[in-house]
């Protein structure tokens, strides 16, 4: 095990960008939680997953990646077994005062949500995570070409989506 | 890459993430604590050496260690039950006991031997007895092929 002061140390400085990536997955909260937590029991049972490893964020977003595909996949089991399931999808986004704001950004959250995993993957680690497309690609295991066309299809999507209230809170604040 | 999207690309990037529940820190971290409840000391001492081991033995069996460990479980296996079903040295001091008919038979079988080999005379050796052999010393086989060969001449 890892010390516990490293694993503290690993917390505070990572926990929050795997929150949101996990975020932008489970779109849940609670579930959000279990996998953040599953994690980090994970790395303080396994100590070596982290030897070596030259950029931590990029291995943990990758740890948790793959731990969030298992739950999808558990979940979407478990969700065909019961009937209408409906669960309100939790935004990734701060909440905010400004209601043009809070509607841009429930928009915005919608329509990450409603991407392909593996172009949603790539925006969410291009624009908020600020990785290169070499770091992107290593934690995907794709080629750096490819997250970059997956980068381009996805800021076509989203911006095609989020035009008209995109230029409509532009065209009022100027 | 045009203005627009390099714009909207900016007001995206601008958009706050979620923020992390500051409860959860401490449920987290307690949970992986818990996780491993050796001094934290102990547990590097002994998880680096079981990762080293672990480490080499992956380096041995490489590049296909399922296959690899399933004949060496199969070859433990072999061994096990080899083991198992070899007699004990127990048994095998009662089983070399010679059972009481064959201690019964013994001194016959010796007086036998004996008399075949003319050590020792007894009532079957009686020139009266049709059934008698002489007894003839054994000799040496190159004697007989000398003997064979002066007849044949």
């Amino acid at each position: 095990m890892r010390p516990l002061g490293e694993i503290e140390r690993l917390y505070d400085e990572h926990a929050q960008s795997i929150f949101a990536f996990l975020l932008n997955f489970t779109r849940d909260e609670h579930d959000t939680r279990d996998l953040l937590q599953e994690i980090f029991v994970k790395i303080a049972r396994e100590p070596h997953l982290l030897e070596n490893v030259r950029n931590e964020r990029a291995y943990l977003i990758r740890l948790a990646r793959n731990a969030a595909i298992d739950f999808i996949r558990r979940r979407d089991t478990r969700d065909r077994s019961r009937e209408n399931v409906a669960v309100e999808q939790v935004s990734i986004f701060a909440k905010t005062s400004d209601p043009d704001e809070a509607t841009f950004r429930k928009e915005l959250s919608v329509a990450l949500a409603d991407l392909p995993e593996e172009q949603g993957t790539v925006a969410y680690l291009k624009l908020w995570e600020g990785l290169t497309f070499e770091e992107i690609a290593e934690i995907l295991e794709i080629s750096p070409n490819t997250a970059a066309s997956r980068y381009r299809y996805a800021l076509d999507k989203l911006r095609e989506r989020l035009r008209p209230l995109y230029k409509e809170i532009t065209n009022r604040t100027q | 890459m045009n203005e627009e999207t390099e714009s909207f690309e900016q007001r995206l990037r601008r958009q706050p993430l979620r923020p992390l529940p500051t409860e959860w820190r401490r449920e987290i971290l307690e949970a992986a604590s818990e996780a491993c409840p050796v001094q934290p000391g102990e547990i590097v001492s002994r998880y680096s050496f079981l990762s080293e081991l672990r480490r080499r033995f992956a380096s041995v069996l490489w590049p296909h260690p399922v296959a690899w460990g399933g004949l060496a479980v199969v070859w433990a296996l072999i061994f096990a039950v080899n083991i198992s079903t070899q007699d004990k040295p127990a048994n095998m001091a009662v089983k070399a006991l010679p059972s009481p008919e064959v201690i019964g038979q013994s001194p016959e079988q010796q007086r036998l031997y004996a008399q075949l080999m003319g050590f020792q005379l007894t009532g079957s050796d009686d020139p009266s007895n049709p059934d008698r052999q002489k007894a003839i010393p054994p000799k040496p086989r190159s004697e007989r092929i000398e003997f064979e060969t002066k007849a044949a001449l």
